[in-house]
């Protein structure tokens, strides 16, 4: 070979059977980091809706025109600091509840899409010229959309809302809107943030077999994932329907979607005496203070169903290990 | 000196179509061979068997390692081009040098910036924005600056025009190859690349037809070009090929000697190695296949 410019003999030609000198060691976490970024690169949706979410929503903050709510003038329940406590948890609540709807709508495309566009694109044949396993990879992905964006848009939340309570205060500094509407309560700020969180590691667990049964489509169907993906369940659900009469997979898929909330005290309220009556506030601190951390961990179909996870996540791999249509 | 790679009564099998058909050869270290064959010869399909990318029947092991169960650690000495399609298009040049980089244990980066260097490539491009030129010329910097033992290539220059072919070989020999290092190649540019490799596998049919050192053709293999008024006196000597070229006659024979064919090397007639490319069409069309 024609001698190597200086530059390069760093790279190592070593000879014979030593190329080992040029290896750089990396831990599993650094290569675990390598495959998300390289998830969020590819499906830049993943991060790019949360941020223009969190920017439309301080955005109607700063701009729309906000009339005083009904109950918000009503003396009767701003005198009972336990339900200034609940509305005031129930709006940082509230505020965080489209960034959740769209994160379930951007996680199902990605699901769909994580194992399926590598094949399309027959890029998976670039990917699989690297020395990473199949499993390193899947797992990679189901992490990305269970525990990597969830946690990321949990922080960007909770950003949003230090932001908007700092812009409702510069509202009302500016004489926008009425005083009562720029509230702060620290101590139910922090009940709220905690209840978020611990109600998003309940969603990893209990969500998990919803996610990784997207991902087991993504990597099997040939085409038309998402058909695949729903056309199965509503098939289920009809064929039972005319030949049992029953709804057993409507039950499950109903309590797979928001069974494991039963075990939280959601019930909890606070009654506040409106000019016409009593009226009911859920409170979230209340859920927060009687809130018992292991119980969901308690039920047997959480676990259930980290076990069906398991199951269809090896299922992928061992699919795309094995698959050999590119 | 261990093999690079070794099969033994390699099968593969699509359904009830037979693919690679038991087939046995070996790959030494520091060879640059060839694997030619028809379109649906089974190139592919032993390449994906080498890579570990399929199942198979048989015996095969590609340094010491078996692709079906050690694959993992294979990829870390073996580098492979499936063709120039399969770079992701949304991917950034940037990206995927952050990407081999973070992941191979053996790349080093400023050798792929240094040859992209002198490329137009640039690094915020994505691949999509990219000529097929310089989408193959991206991936030949990420695959140089791998320390492998063993390069696939599997058509790596399909749909390229030539002055990329050409600057593509040059660079694997000049800056890649050495005589630790092999790799093992298919394309349908056959008289492009003949020059360059120190061996040649045919393949027809899912079998091997010929395996052969390129120095040792010329011992193996002669053609014959004869005028037509002494076509049948050589013809006796049963070439396994001949074909027409410019009014004269070109005859392919195997394991003749000089000696036996010397004879009709006068009045216009000329004894020659085959060219690769020759050879080739000879065996696949021959019946000497």
């Amino acid at each position: 070979m024609s001698s190597p410019q200086p530059n390069l003999s760093e790279a190592g030609t070593a000879p014979g059977l030593a190329p080992a000198t040029t290896l750089v060691s990396r831990s599993s976490l650094q290569i675990f980091i390598v495959l998300v970024r390289r998830e969020l690169w590819e499906h830049r949706a993943l991060w790019m809706t949360p941020l223009v979410v969190a920017v439309l929503l301080l955005a109607t903050t700063f701009l729309a025109h906000a009339g005083p709510f009904p109950f918000v003038n009503d003396d009767e329940v701003w005198r009972h600091e336990r339900s200034r406590e609940a509305l005031f948890a129930l709006m940082e609540w509230g505020l965080t509840v489209p960034q959740y709807l769209v994160m379930v709508i951007v996680l199902s495309f990605y699901l769909t899409d994580c194992l399926y566009a590598e094949r399309k694109d027959r890029s998976i044949l670039f990917w699989k010229s690297m020395p990473v396993s199949d499993g390193a990879t899947v797992v990679s992905k189901l992490l990305t959309a269970l525990v990597v964006v969830p946690l990321g848009i949990y922080l960007l939340a909770l950003i949003t809302s230090v932001l908007f309570a700092a812009l409702m205060l510069l509202r009302v500094s500016l004489g926008h809107i009425p005083a009562g509407m720029a509230m702060w309560n620290s101590i139910a700020w922090l009940k709220v943030q905690a209840l978020m969180l611990y109600g998003l590691i309940v969603s990893m667990f209990w969500y998990a077999p919803l996610a990784a049964y997207l991902m087991f489509v993504s990597a099997w169907a040939r085409r038309n994932v998402t058909l695949w993906a729903t056309l199965p369940p509503i098939i289920a659900i009809l064929l039972e329907r005319f030949a049992f009469g029953t709804n057993h997979v409507v039950d499950l898929l109903q309590y797979r979607t928001y069974g494991i909330w039963g075990t939280l005290n959601l019930q909890n309220s606070v009654n506040s005496t409106v000019t016409d009556g009593p009226s009911h506030i859920v409170s979230l601190t209340g859920v927060f203070d009687t809130l018992n951390i292991s119980t969901p961990f308690l039920s047997i179909d959480l676990w259930l169903g980290v076990g069906v996870a398991v199951a269809l996540v090896f299922a992928a791999t061992r699919i795309r290990r094995y698959r050999d249509d590119t | 000196m261990t093999a690079v790679i070794e099969a033994r009564g390699l099968k593969k099998t699509y359904g009830v179509t037979t693919a690679v058909d038991s087939v046995s050869f070996t790959i030494q270290p520091g060879r640059i061979v060839g694997l030619i064959g028809p379109n649906g010869a089974g190139k592919t399909s032993l390449f994906k068997a080498i890579l570990g990318l399929t199942q198979f029947d048989g015996d095969l092991r590609v340094l010491g390692r078996d692709p079906r169960s050690e694959r993992n650690d294979l990829m870390q000495d073996v580098c492979f081009i499936a063709d120039v399609a399969v770079l992701p298009r949304w991917l950034r040049v940037s990206q995927a040098l952050d990407f081999v980089a973070g992941i191979h244990p053996r790349f080093a980066r400023s050798r792929a910036t240094e040859f992209l260097r002198t490329t137009d490539i640039k690094m915020s491009s994505r691949v999509r924005e990219l000529s097929k030129g310089m989408v193959t010329q991206l991936h030949l910097a990420l695959i140089l600056a791998i320390d492998a033992r063993l390069l696939v290539l599997d058509e790596p220059t399909l749909g390229l025009d030539l002055l990329f072919r050409r600057q593509f070989y040059d660079t694997l020999l000049n800056d890649y190859f050495d005589k630790e290092r092999t790799i093992v190649l298919t394309t349908h540019q056959v008289e492009e690349i003949e020059n360059l490799l120190t061996d040649v596998i045919f393949i027809n049919r899912g079998q091997v037809v010929l395996d052969c050192a390129v120095d040792s053709l010329p011992a193996r293999y002669v053609q014959l070009n004869v005028t037509n008024d002494r076509a049948a006196e050589a013809r006796q000597l049963q070439p396994f090929y001949e074909r027409e070229v410019f009014g004269r006659v070109a005859m392919f024979f195997e394991n003749k000697t000089a000696a036996e064919l010397g004879s009709f090397c006068t009045n216009g007639g000329e004894l020659r190695t085959p060219s690769v490319a020759d050879l080739f069409v000879a065996k696949m069309q021959g019946t000497g296949s």
